[in-house]
Parts: structure tokens; C-alpha cells; sequence
């Protein structure tokens, strides 16, 4: 690991999400408009202090540099702009980046957004379509792979070696659901039972519908600058950037080192290691969960429990209130919304909500320190971010 | 081209520079490995050099063609129409008793058939569009 480190020197001091769920005749250039338009509010600036923006794809857009475009349709003329592309790790990344942008003096106010309408802006087959298509075109495409199977895979092993079962897996969607149940404007919000989710019907083993996340439309939007600006803006609650790591260790699935065991692990200990903390110390999580599976092996991976033990962890409590980690209480991806790659961006929104305590029926009683761990691509990428408040610098 | 006559069409390789050679050997009914002369490393897929050591030396062989299944999937929810006919189908990742482990999908029987550690065998398959896959059945 490298000798610097972002820990303590980039605070995020604005957060918007724009309507998710069902939001037709939006575009995704609009949904991440209107949410950065929330987010520079919340934070008191003007749009004219943005200085570098940083944005990843959409597949509900044509435009290829969305960061570019982003600015053009929102009136600004950044000095630092990129448009991430890792999949689902991207969220996390542009956190890192960010911190380290404006520690580097790249730029001192960075808007980092992203917006896309999976639901309302392409078909269900489209939006499939789009994700299948980001598979190897010669090695995997021709199989008729699934966006879910390359995750189920990586589930059924995991079932497999440490005997994970159906009913835990499902127990994820169960908790996620119930969160979104009290989180204003979250898409799916009626309680599910585990044999809703065992009799929702195949996608690809072990996955039934209700273990695979939302198709969504939204937007989410941060506003980031330095501790000292931030002072300087007299913001009341700045969430500082404590700690950040990444992980990237294939490509195609089929050279994924472990099945069971990801690059979550590197990326989390890099990410622990610059903030000064465990995994012990986090108050609340924010957990990428595509699939159900997915959430029972990042708490393993991310050291909230051993592995192995995620199902058990899971069916004990520990995921949700009272529990040992409190995850995903906005209801994640799997109730929440997903609209793709704003979908990871809502667990950050959560998170910062959470240290800021603003959660209200939710709170997570004196959350200081939290993460959020973000990934894609049948964990081929992986990036986590450490964040606390103005107490655990 | 819209996207709807693509989606109704599977996917057909294009062999790129680096991996001519594996798609010709299938139409052979061979699937060739990367075998590297300077640190014996075994490699799928097809690449200019050796993942391991950077080598350029790599000799094409003919996998014998025994695998083990070491985790499927059984997708009953297609990627799209293309696949629409083909439900339910297992996904598998194969280990070749080479080393490398590939991803395929099983034929010649129903995909209940697939389990854990399943031993299976290569099976080169031509698809109407003239396309050759390597599948694989149970041993």
C-alpha cells in the first residue's frame, strides 16, 4: 500500500437522490441533473463552484463521455471531469478518485453524480440485453449467460462448500424488504416471506426472482471538497472519506481465482488499513447486493464475519437492526431501486444519511462509522470506501 | 441493424488476432490449450502471450477433452429470445484435467443430470449458423 493516504483530507457536504423506482419521461442526463441539483442545495452552493465532475455510463444514454454531456445539459464548464467504467464498482470509485482528485489539487469541488432509467427509458429485454452484452463476446456471450448466472455460480459454490442454504439466501431479500418498507420512496415496499421468495419462480439456480435486484430508474449526486473548504463553507455535518481500496482479479468468470472467496477482501483491507479500523468498528454498511448470495459472501469478505458463516449471520440477525451490522437499510438494490450504476451510489446516499443521523424511524442509533462496498461484473471489480463523522477522524 | 434483429440472433464469436487458432481447431472438433515452452504454464482462453510469465514460445494442443464440473447454474429465465428455446439450460464452469477451467454449457441430457463434481466430456458442437462450440455431456 501506498505510503499517502486520503484518510480524513475529502469530506462529502452534499447528497441528492433524485424519484427512483418508476419515473417515465425522465432521462438519465435529467435524473442525475435533478439529483445534483438536490445535492448542491443540501450542501448551500451554487452549481458555479463545481470545478470537476466525475459521472460513469448509462444505457439508457447515448453519450459515451456521460460526464461530459452531464455538464453540458446541467451549465457548467468543469476543469477535471472522467466517465468511470469498472460495472457496479464504479460508485466506490468515483469516491476514491474524488478524494484523491481534489487531495492532488485536480479540483476542489467535485460533483460526482450518475443517473439511468433501466426501467422507463429501455425494455426489460433491453435492459437485460445491455448487461449480458458486457460479457466476452467470444467466450462467454455465445452460452446464453445471463446477467444473474455468473453471481449464481459463485452462490451455488458457496452453497456447495459451506453449506449455505436457499432459506438464507432468501432471508437477505426478506430483511431488505422490510428495511425499504420504512424508506421514503423506495420501489418495492410490500413484506415478503422466505417462501414468497422460494416460490417466486426460477431465474437461474439458486436464484429465484426475489433473490435478483430491481430494474429502476433514478439518480444520486454528491457534492465533495476538501476538510479545510469545508470549514471554510462552515458545513454543520461533513461524513469524511477515511479510507478507500479496490481490487480487480479477472476478467471472464471462468478465471476468477476463488469462486467463494472475491477481491472484496483486498479491497476492504486496504480500505480498513487507511482508515485506521476494522471491520468490527463499523456502525452501519452499505453492501453492493445484486443478488441475495451477494450480500452473504461481501460480509464475509468485507470481515464482518468468518467465512462460511454469511448464511448463518445472515438468518441470526445480524444484517439488520440490533444485529452486528446493520446493512443496506434504505433496502438496497434488491428493494430499494437499481437502476444500474446510480444503484450503488443510493447505498453511499444511505450511509452518509445514516452518520449525518437523518434516518428517522431507521436510525441507526449513534452511527459514526460506516462503509460501503460496491462491485460488478461476476466480482471481477470491487471497491470499497471507509467513511465517518467529525468524532472518528 | 436494429437491436431487436440482434437479440432474436446468438451471439456468434469473431475471432480476434489472438484467437484464430482456437476457433479453427474447433471446427477440427479439437479444442485447443496454450501450452507455454518457457514455464510449462497451461492457458484458455487464447492470448499473444503466456498470462503467467509473459512468454511468446506458446504451443497450441488438443485438450483430451476430460473436465470436472466445479460449480452450474441453471438459467430457466433467457438472456434474451435467442435463448428462449434453449430453457432450462445448466451453465457450467468446467475444470479441464489440463488445469484451466472454461465456462460452457451441458448438452446431451437434461440439466438435472449436472451436478457437483459431475465428470464430463468435450463435445464440439455446430450450430446452424456453422458456428462449432465446445459443450460437454456427462461422462
Amino acid at each position: 500500500m501506498s505510503e499517502t493516504t486520503l484518510r480524513g483530507k475529502v469530506a462529502v457536504i452534499g447528497i441528492g437522490i433524485s424519484p427512483v423506482g418508476k419515473v417515465p419521461g425522465r432521462s438519465p442526463l435529467w435524473l442525475a441533473a435533478d439529483a445534483s441539483k438536490k445535492a448542491l442545495a443540501d450542501a448551500g452552493l451554487e452549481k458555479s463552484v463545481v470545478d470537476g465532475v466525475l459521472s460513469c455510463h448509462a444505457f439508457a444514454s447515448p453519450f459515451h463521455r456521460f460526464s461530459v454531456a452531464l455538464s453540458e445539459y446541467f451549465g457548467i464548464q468543469p476543469t477535471f471531469s472522467n466517465t468511470l467504467q469498472v460495472s457496479g464498482a464504479t460508485a466506490a470509485t468515483m469516491f476514491n478518485i474524488g478524494a484523491a482528485a481534489i487531495q492532488g489539487g485536480l479540483a476542489k469541488v467535485i460533483l460526482l453524480t450518475a443517473g439511468d432509467s433501466l426501467m422507463t427509458g429501455l425494455t426489460p429485454e433491453m435492459a437485460l440485453r445491455s448487461m449480458t452484452e458486457s460479457r466476452d463476446q467470444q467466450y462467454e456471450m455465445p452460452y446464453g449467460i445471463p446477467v444473474a448466472n455468473t453471481f449464481a455460480m459463485t452462490a451455488h459454490r458457496h452453497m456447495r462448500e459451506f453449506g449455505t442454504t436457499a432459506e438464507q439466501l432468501a432471508e437477505v431479500a426478506v430483511v431488505s424488504r422490510r428495511h425499504a418498507s420504512r424508506t421514503p420512496g423506495a420501489q418495492q415496499t410490500a413484506p415478503i416471506t422466505i417462501d414468497d421468495v422460494l416460490n417466486s419462480g426460477w431465474v437461474t439456480t439458486p436464484y429465484h426472482k426475489l433473490d435478483c435486484s430491481l430494474i429502476s430508474d433514478g439518480g444520486a449526486a454528491f457534492i465533495l471538497t476538501s476538510a479545510e473548504h469545508a470549514k471554510e463553507l462552515g458545513i454543520v455535518n461533513p461524513i469524511y472519506i477515511l479510507g478507500g481500496g479496490e481490487c480487480y482479479t479477472h476478467e471472464h468468470i471462468f478465471l476468477m481465482p476463488s469462486l467463494t472467496s472475491t477481491g472484496a477482501v483486498m479491497s476492504s483491507r486496504n480500505a480498513y488499513a487507511m482508515a485506521g479500523y476494522g471491520p468490527k468498528d463499523m456502525h452501519i454498511a452499505g453492501i453492493y447486493d445484486c443478488f441475495t448470495g451477494t450480500v452473504i459472501m461481501m460480509l464475509e469478505d468485507l470481515g464482518f464475519c468468518p467465512k462460511g458463516e454469511g448464511g448463518r449471520f445472515v438468518a441470526d440477525g445480524h444484517m439488520t437492526y440490533g444485529g452486528q451490522i446493520p446493512s443496506n437499510t434504505h433496502g438496497g438494490l434488491l428493494s430499494f431501486a437499481h437502476p444500474g450504476m446510480p444503484g450503488s451510489l443510493f447505498h453511499f446516499y444511505e450511509v452518509i444519511a445514516q452518520l449525518r443521523g437523518q434516518c428517522g424511524d431507521r436510525q441507526v442509533a449513534g452511527a459514526q462509522l460506516g462503509l460501503v462496498h460496491s462491485l460488478g461484473a461476476g466480482y471481477a471489480t470491487n471497491a470499497t470506501t471507509v467513511l465517518g463523522t467529525e468524532n472518528v477522524l | 441493424m436494429t437491436g431487436n434483429d440482434r437479440a432474436s440472433e446468438k451471439p456468434i464469436p469473431s475471432p480476434d488476432a489472438d484467437s484464430a487458432q482456437l476457433w479453427r481447431g474447433l471446427r477440427d472438433g479439437v479444442l485447443l490449450l496454450q501450452h507455454c515452452d518457457k514455464c510449462r504454464h497451461v492457458q484458455y482462453y487464447q492470448q499473444g502471450m503466456c498470462r503467467q510469465c509473459g512468454a511468446e514460445d506458446i504451443r497450441h494442443r488438443p485438450a483430451c477433452g476430460r473436465g470436472k464440473v466445479h460449480s452450474f447454474s441453471v438459467v430457466h429465465r433467457a438472456p434474451g429470445p435467442a435463448f428462449k428455446d434453449d430453457v432450462p439450460y445448466a451453465v457450467l464452469l468446467v475444470d479441464l484435467e489440463e488445469g484451466p477451467r472454461m465456462i460452457s454449457t451441458f448438452t446431451g441430457g437434461p440439466p438435472e443430470d449436472v451436478t457437483f463434481d459431475l465428470n464430463v466430456t468435450l463435445v464440439v458442437e455446430i450450430s446452424g449458423d456453422g458456428t462449432a462450440l465446445p459443450r460437454f455431456r456427462r461422462s
